[in-house]
């Protein structure tokens, strides 16, 4: 199933190399400031691919991925009172590795009572997570949230960090593109697709419902967990508040609304859209930052609820209507 | 021993507020379903509605109560038929849910620009008068506050019985299509649920204002509060916001007092998830339509 979706998408892999070429050589001829739009935008559409995985293939919209990427962060980052004796680089691995596994032991726990709740249930119990997570990580003393980790630096000295960092979430988002890839064109996504419309049917079919949901909870929780210590590492010091933060996990929803729900170009574009338009061109209307992400939100939702992608769609097929 | 009373007697009265800010958000969720994460906002538009009042007329908050319904009921109907049945229309009802939050930030932004982010508390003449009774304290308007709730709670349960538009609010929560069917016109009790709801929410935001201060951000919490009560108590009756609200005092001054008193969030989301899991229909459970 694997060579239909390629040989079926053989444009779609080719753009996406060429865009990936274009990703890698961009730092050379981009200015610092955008070299860190560049950053940011790779890692909204990372955190909203590993979002999707979940919510966007299965419907499980949860309201609170960003206690992944704080589990994550947190992990690593004090894992690393461990790890001191390795050189950085190596050390940073070993915690990528570590926070990451931490994630998906946690939402492999979580998984069995959680995905039993539906729709907004689902949603709620997850803020309720990730806030529990972020209560107890702030007041734990051994946690350090309140207190923050420094965490060493990883660039060598002759590289700018912006540009290592870019080149890190290049990869990871890259990385994750090409899992979600597989998922989709495989047997799964079908099985995904299936429980995202109807549930009971999908079970009733033979379609392993619980063990489709379980597995892509924990591999969502896994790669946010990797975005959250890569992200760590880009800060240099976190806290509590730099890595749960609940705008995180909404915008892994809005990114992925506005592109597209449900498909893995969806994300990307949202990210791109939204992270250039709220950095580059809000960046000096701070006070009605918010007044403008909301009328945002609420303008999409009621003229194209089903994302930039819906809306293509839509209008290349009423074309095509009208040319027949 | 009087401990105990004391943080009993504090959390019913913290409770008594809870319940009066949830009772709106349970309305709405058991009637059409849909998840107001606005309700906050609307709850602190009421406060400032009062502040406002209060500060430029010198008129009690307790007395603003009604103009503040009233007030907050025309905004609800006009913004349940403007934005939200539009977007029921024409998504999902998890996708209303985000409309509702973009709406929560808008308005908040609005709060920002006009009042300022500074915290604002309302203090009339009798705010810092105590009552002392077998070893208990209470400030007058801690009791005022629980006093107005109670009567506002038992207000809405009478009208939602006994009245012909309750009947008819009961009728379409229980099955939209029969009350269409017998002649009600469904879109319009939506919008008059969803007033009923901000009205109430305006008169929680009067008697929030002389108990605890508030600021613009704090929107946030009063959504999720609403969320817990309706959670512990059931979706859709006054009765369940007030047992859910009442839960919710207690749980959060015990924690507060005997845990610590960075925990009563932690330990509120903690209960909220196990609730979702163990009983999610909630205490009283009455899940009007599939909720699940």
């Amino acid at each position: 199933m694997l060579q239909d979706g390629i040989t079926k998408h053989r444009w779609w892999i080719a753009m996406s190399a060429v865009a990936l070429v274009l990703l890698v050589i961009a730092p050379y001829f981009l200015s610092p400031f955008h070299v860190r739009v560049g950053q940011q935008v790779l890692f909204a559409a990372g955190l909203a691919l590993s979002w999707s995985i979940l919510g966007g293939f299965a419907g499980y919209w949860s309201f609170g991925h960003t206690a992944f990427l704080g589990l994550g962060a947190f992990t690593a980052s004090l894992s690393m009172s461990f790890l001191a004796a390795l050189p950085p680089l190596l050390a940073f691995v070993v915690a990528l590795a570590l926070g990451s596994a931490a994630c998906g032991l946690v939402a492999a726990l979580l998984a069995y009572p959680i995905l039993r709740l539906r729709g907004i249930y689902f949603a709620i119990a997850m803020l309720g997570v990730s806030q529990v997570l972020a209560e107890l990580n702030n007041n734990l003393d051994f946690m350090k949230g309140s207190m923050g980790v420094m965490l060493p630096r990883i660039a060598p000295r002759s590289v700018d960090p912006a540009i290592y960092f870019y080149y890190l979430f290049l990869v990871a988002t890259a990385c994750t593109l090409v899992i979600g890839f597989a998922i989709k064109v495989g047997r799964i996504g079908y099985g995904l697709v299936a429980i995202r419309e109807d549930e009971d049917t999908a079970r009733m079919l033979g379609v392993p419902t619980e063990r489709y949901k379980t597995m892509m909870f924990v591999l969502s929780a896994v790669l946010t967990g990797m975005f959250g210590v890569i992200y760590a590492w880009s800060l240099g010091y976190i806290t509590t508040g730099s890595v749960y933060r609940t705008d995180f996990s909404l915008n892994m929803i809005v990114y992925s609304l506005l592109g597209g729900m449900g498909t893995l170009i969806g994300p990307i574009i949202g990210s791109f859209l939204m992270v250039v338009l709220t950095q580059v061109l809000l960046g000096k209307l701070l006070d009605v930052h918010m007044m403008f992400t909301g009328i945002l939100l609420v303008a999409m939702v009621l003229l194209a609820p089903r994302g930039i992608v819906g809306f293509v769609r839509d209008f290349r097929e009423r074309r095509r209507g009208r040319a027949s | 021993m009087s401990l105990i009373l004391q943080t009993i007697a504090d959390g019913l009265v913290l409770g008594g507020l809870y319940s009066l800010a949830a009772v709106g958000f349970s309305l709405i969720f058991g009637v059409m379903n849909v998840v107001n994460l606005s309700h906050g906002v609307l709850v602190l538009i009421g406060a400032y509605i009062s502040y406002t009042l209060w500060h430029v007329f010198g008129l009690d908050p307790l007395l603003s109560i009604p103009l503040n319904m009233a007030a907050l009921f025309a905004f609800g109907y006009v913004y349940q038929r403007g934005i939200i049945q539009l977007a029921v229309d024409r998504s999902s009802l998890l996708a209303s849910m985000l409309v509702t939050f973009g709406i929560a930030l808008v308005l908040r932004n609005v709060l920002v620009l006009v009042f300022s982010p500074d915290f604002k508390n309302v203090t009339p003449s009798y705010a810092f008068n105590s009552l002392t009774f077998a070893g208990i304290t209470l400030d007058f308007v801690r009791i005022s506050a629980l006093g107005a709730s109670l009567v506002l709670l038992t207000v809405l349960t009478a009208v939602l019985r006994w009245t012909a538009i309750g009947r008819v609010i009961r009728a379409t929560a229980q099955q939209e299509l029969a009350a269409r069917l017998c002649g009600v016109d469904a879109r319009h009790v939506y919008g008059l649920t969803f007033g009923v709801s901000a009205a109430f929410a305006g008169a929680s935001g009067a008697i929030l204002g002389i108990v605890v201060p508030f600021a613009p951000p704090d929107e946030a919490i009063w959504t999720i509060n609403a969320f817990v009560v309706v959670t512990l108590g059931g979706v859709g009756s006054p009765a369940g916001a007030l047992i859910g609200g009442l839960l919710l005092g207690l749980i959060s001054t015990f924690t507060s007092q005997f845990i610590g008193p960075a925990f009563p969030n932690a330990m509120m989301f903690l209960i909220l998830v196990l609730m979702l899991l163990i009983r999610p229909a909630g205490l009283l459970g009455n899940a009007f339509s599939g909720s699940r």
